[in-house]
């Protein structure tokens, strides 16, 4: 394909009207062609707009549908646990976090209530565990970092003993964006957090790394703060606290110890979630 | 980038770290904006229904595949909408070509890095006073394009307007819309050309 043929079917292109063979074409153009197609991206950039709909023509769909869509995602989370342990995959894109406005926090605390009870197996929250210790595993591993694979590890075996005990809670934390450390954690029965860190900038002179809860619109409470060494990974378990589902847990770096209100950047964070049918 | 689109980007990373409720809560958000999209398309509710199921499992497999310069989680999310439901009423076509379900992902996944939406907050009203600043036939061209999920040669050979007629008006009308919408700047002129209408 030329550049004058992909101009040429770019409104098509756009708005979604060109064969699908023509769809692929322009394409692998697009992705190979080392000339400028502005005409894509302007042609493109109302195309959203035409996706809002009068209020005359909103329709709710049935409950059920949640329901099915909810199951089929359960269902793909798990083959998907038993193919990572097969073959780790590769990490994930980078992530976002922030720590969410009051209203935020207050409708995802309503969200996580009211879907407490929800369709998906706890059991598939343990092969995500796993699996994701898998991945850190694998990852570590490559670079040659046994000790700290081994590190990772126990940390995470303290993870899975704590997300076994009734009524606990588990975290994905994800870094925020710029950010490095990923982990995963788990609210135990006392309400301490076990956290495994990975990836984490090791901290210098003064500097810790604190952890911090956010249940509904509260203010961050500190949980505690931890170092980190040059390997990067760290495993911490925290005060008790009270953290029910739909709570966030964050790490900030912070330049002092101690600080009971985050001073330093979200350096990773994630959102409790209780097994269906668990007290929260 | 409005707080909305933050608390989106937010969910969507814990779908892309694999937290089921991230995906329900990414479905609640925009269920009524994707079901609707995709009865308007299928005028079908069972159909309908099937194209959100599809949409929301491509969303949720393929989260991580999101980049935020290209647009917001909600404009990403709705056209995977549109993309499956234009694939559905075509697969209903007897005549139509299509790939199997599964021989490549939807474009609204794989699109190149060239989407910016002319705004993030439009108003309704502005986008309907918009749309009225289209002739009747780009108006048409674009409706049957995006709504009727036909292709250019099919709205060529509904309306009996020739293929080149029919691009132009789709990209005419485009660009009008985009004027409209305050989007323009000043590249609108030369990517019109000369083109009938």
């Amino acid at each position: 394909m030329t550049c004058d043929q992909a101009r040429d079917l770019a409104a098509g292109y756009v708005l979604g009207a060109l064969e699908r063979s023509e769809e692929a074409a322009v394409r692998a153009h697009l992705a190979t062609c080392d000339q400028p197609h502005p005409e894509f991206g302007e042609l493109g950039s109302v195309v959203p707009a035409l996706l809002e709909l009068d209020e005359s023509e909103l329709v709710e769909p049935p409950t059920a549908l949640r329901d099915r869509i909810m199951a089929a995602a359960a269902a793909d989370l798990a083959a998907r646990g038993e193919q990572m342990s097969a073959a780790p995959a590769a990490p994930a894109a980078e992530r976002a976090i922030t720590f969410p406005d009051a209203g935020d926090r207050a409708r995802r605390a309503e969200r996580r209530e009211a879907t407490r009870a929800s369709r998906f197996d706890w059991a598939l929250r343990i092969a995500a565990v796993l699996a994701i210790v898998a991945i850190g595993a694998w990852g570590l591993n490559l670079q040659g970092q046994l000790d700290r694979a081994r590190t990772f590890d126990q940390a995470v075996v303290a993870v899975v003993h704590a997300a076994g005990q009734p009524g606990a809670k588990t975290v994905i934390l994800s870094p925020q964006k710029g950010q490095h450390g990923a982990g995963i954690a788990a609210v135990a029965a006392d309400g301490s957090v076990v956290l495994a860190m990975q990836d984490l900038q090791a901290t210098t002179g003064t500097q810790v790394y604190t952890a911090w809860v956010i249940v509904g619109s509260n203010a961050p409470v500190s949980l505690g703060d931890f170092d980190v060494d040059a390997g990067g990974t760290r495993g911490f378990t925290t005060k008790p606290t009270t953290a029910p589902a739909g709570a966030t847990i964050a790490v900030t770096l912070e330049q002092n110890p101690g600080n009971t209100a985050p001073q330093g950047p979200i350096v990773s964070a994630g959102v409790a979630a209780a097994p269906p049918g668990s007290s929260g | 980038m409005s707080s909305g689109d933050d608390a989106d980007r937010a969910v969507l990373a814990l779908v892309t770290a694999g937290q089921l409720d991230a995906l329900q809560e990414l479905y609640d958000r925009y269920r009524v904006m994707a079901y609707s999209i995709a009865f308007r398309i299928t005028t079908d509710a069972s159909l309908a229904e099937d194209v959100v199921q599809d949409a929301f499992l491509g969303v949720w497999r393929n989260a991580s595949r999101y980049v935020e310069a290209r647009g917001s989680v909600k404009t990403w999310v709705l056209s995977i909408v549109h993309h499956r439901a234009v694939d559905a009423v075509r697969r209903r076509r007897p005549t139509a070509e299509l790939p199997e379900r599964e021989d490549i992902p939807p474009a609204a996944l794989t699109l190149p890095d060239v989407w910016q939406e002319v705004s993030s907050n439009l108003d309704r009203a502005e986008i309907a006073t918009a749309l009225a600043t289209l002739s009747d036939v780009q108006r048409e061209a674009i409706e049957l394009a995006y709504w009727g999920g036909l292709t250019q040669q099919e709205i060529a050979e509904r309306t009996g307007a020739p293929l080149g007629t029919v691009k132009s008006r789709v990209r005419l009308g485009l660009l009008a819309l985009r004027r409209a919408l305050g989007g323009d700047e000043g590249r609108a002129e030369s990517l019109a050309g000369d083109a009938p209408s």
